[in-house]
């Protein structure tokens, strides 16, 4: 657990070091939500619709940050120290860490951003809402890193990183986006767990399968 | 030799049965169909649009099984395997969504209704799709199998998501799912498919299964003979 | 060509045989070449 900490600090501090991600994909968010307010500009949209946005927001601003940490250890030629050091299911729960407080950090400025700037993006059921954000950000974090650590040994990294994610993403954007619609409309709680179970058990499964096969993907 | 010819002639009695019957435009007798409400003649085209989809997902779990064996064993033929059953899973996946597509238009009214079950054959189809966008991505091929491999048995866990968890989460159009009101499992199984026709969708399931069988083994065949020569070009 | 289709319905299923066997073909047609090319690797 120590060693798993030692790396997460490692990536930390190369990142505050450089800023690279941060910057950049805060820029994204930025001006992708202001191609929304353009788009949407005078037009009373629905909160449904504008839920679903929100989700096309997130999905693509994390497919942009989330294989910088595989990516940025290939380019910078640190994989074999990497290799030598540590074994691999340390790694991988070192860059999930990352990854996952990466993720939260970003979401939460998109949510905030989007709650305050789409005025017709009303949510009635807060809690609701804030738990979906929080599990999903959670299962995309988990299920994203595996796959950043296949495209980071590929030729085309950029382009083939939203490719393979969309259909492995896809049972989780499906129930995350229902959950979202039911926290506009203010619905009950007890409607929603058939949901958070889907989610639930999405996490168990990618979470097992990734440090199951990890071990394959790096050492190669 | 001889299991070939077997094979052969139960593929030919297979496919002219399961060919001719649905074509004859006046059935009587025995291979008189009752006439199911809502499909009409239109009902044939399950001897051949649900073998099709059949196929596609025996192609996919092939090649999931043969993705284990390789990263178990590392032997480059698993791999071939793999990727061979992929290619032909494709085929079937894109003729069973073009097919399924067509009978949309005249039964529900539109190409493409978003029905779960179409949705998990375009999903289908979506991570064959990345499969091969990722192999043709990879120049080393140990590399390029194990990274499939892996990527093949990631999406294979998600498939149980869209098979258990999409038809509930919105209602479907084909018969037996939610929306139906009085279909109770797939139509094949429901008392709307009369015996004789029941007895030939099984044949034309079977024949069809066979037929991707040969031509999978057709592949590796031919994949392995490629890859001896390059290997002997090599030594040279 | 719609109402042609919802008339005589058995020329959708008539069209959807079509389009499996050429699917089919096409796939052997392809496994054609792959062979030439491994026959002229031989020779």
């Amino acid at each position: 657990m120590k060693s798993v900490l030692a790396l997460f600090l490692k990536d930390v501090s190369s990142e505050m070091r450089t800023r690279y991600a941060l910057n950049a994909l805060v820029m994204f968010v930025v001006t992708s939500i202001a191609i929304t307010l353009f788009a949407i500009a005078a037009e009373t949209s629905s909160s449904l619709v504008l839920a679903g946005v929100l989700w096309i927001l997130i999905f693509f601003s994390s497919m942009s940050g989330l294989s910088r940490t595989f990516v940025s250890e290939e380019e910078r030629g640190t994989t074999l120290l990497l290799q030598l050091l540590a074994i691999p299911s340390v790694i991988f729960r070192g860059k999930l860490l990352f990854n996952i407080l990466l993720m939260m950090f970003l979401n939460l400025i998109t949510v905030l951003l989007y709650l305050l700037l789409v005025e017709d993006f009303i949510v009635k059921n807060f809690g609701i809402f804030s738990l979906t954000i929080f599990l999903g950000t959670l299962c995309l974090a988990t299920s994203s890193t595996i796959l950043a650590a296949i495209v980071a040994k590929a030729n085309t990294k950029g382009t083939l990183y939203p490719v393979l994610s969309f259909p492995i993403l896809l049972p989780l954007l499906v129930s995350v986006i229902s959950l979202t619609k039911l926290a506009v409309e203010g619905a009950e709680w007890t409607k929603t767990i058939q949901d958070f179970q889907v989610l639930i058990s999405y996490l168990a499964i990618a979470l097992t399968a990734s440090l199951l096969l990890f071990d394959f993907i790096w050492k190669e | 030799m001889t299991k070939k010819y077997l094979l052969g002639l139960v593929l030919t009695i297979i496919f002219i049965v399961s060919l001719s019957i649905p074509m004859v435009p006046f059935p009587q007798h025995w291979y008189e169909f009752p006439i199911i409400p809502g499909l009409e003649e239109k009902a044939r085209n399950i001897f051949f649009h649900v073998p099709m989809a059949w196929v596609s997902v025996i192609a996919f779990i092939t090649s999931l099984v043969y993705a284990i064996q390789f990263l178990r064993k590392k032997n480059s033929l698993d791999d071939i395997k793999s990727a061979s059953a992929a290619e032909i899973g494709l085929v079937f996946c894109f003729l069973a969504t073009v097919t399924g597509a067509i009978w949309a238009k005249f039964n529900w009214g539109m190409f493409w209704n978003w029905d779960p079950r179409q949705t998990s054959i375009f999903i289908l189809l979506l991570i064959y799709g990345a499969y091969f966008a990722l192999r043709s991505a990879i120049d080393i091929e140990e590399k390029r199998a194990t990274l499939s491999a892996v990527y093949a048995i990631i999406a294979g866990l998600t498939v149980p998501f869209f098979i258990f968890v999409m038809p509930r989460i919105t209602t479907g159009l084909h018969p037996g799912s939610g929306g139906d009101p009085n279909g109770n499992g797939p139509l094949f199984q429901s008392k709307g498919m009369a015996s004789n026709m029941r007895v030939l969708f099984y044949l034309s399931s079977i024949g069809f299964c066979l037929l991707y069988f040969w031509m999978w083994n057709l592949r590796v065949r031919i994949q392995k003979i490629a890859l001896t020569q390059e290997e002997k070009s090599f030594h040279e | 060509m719609y109402e042609f289709f919802s008339e005589h319905q058995l020329y959708i299923v008539l069209t959807i045989v079509l389009i499996c066997w050429a699917g089919i073909f096409g796939y052997l047609v392809r496994l054609d070449k792959k062979i030439q090319e491994v026959e002229k690797s031989i020779h």
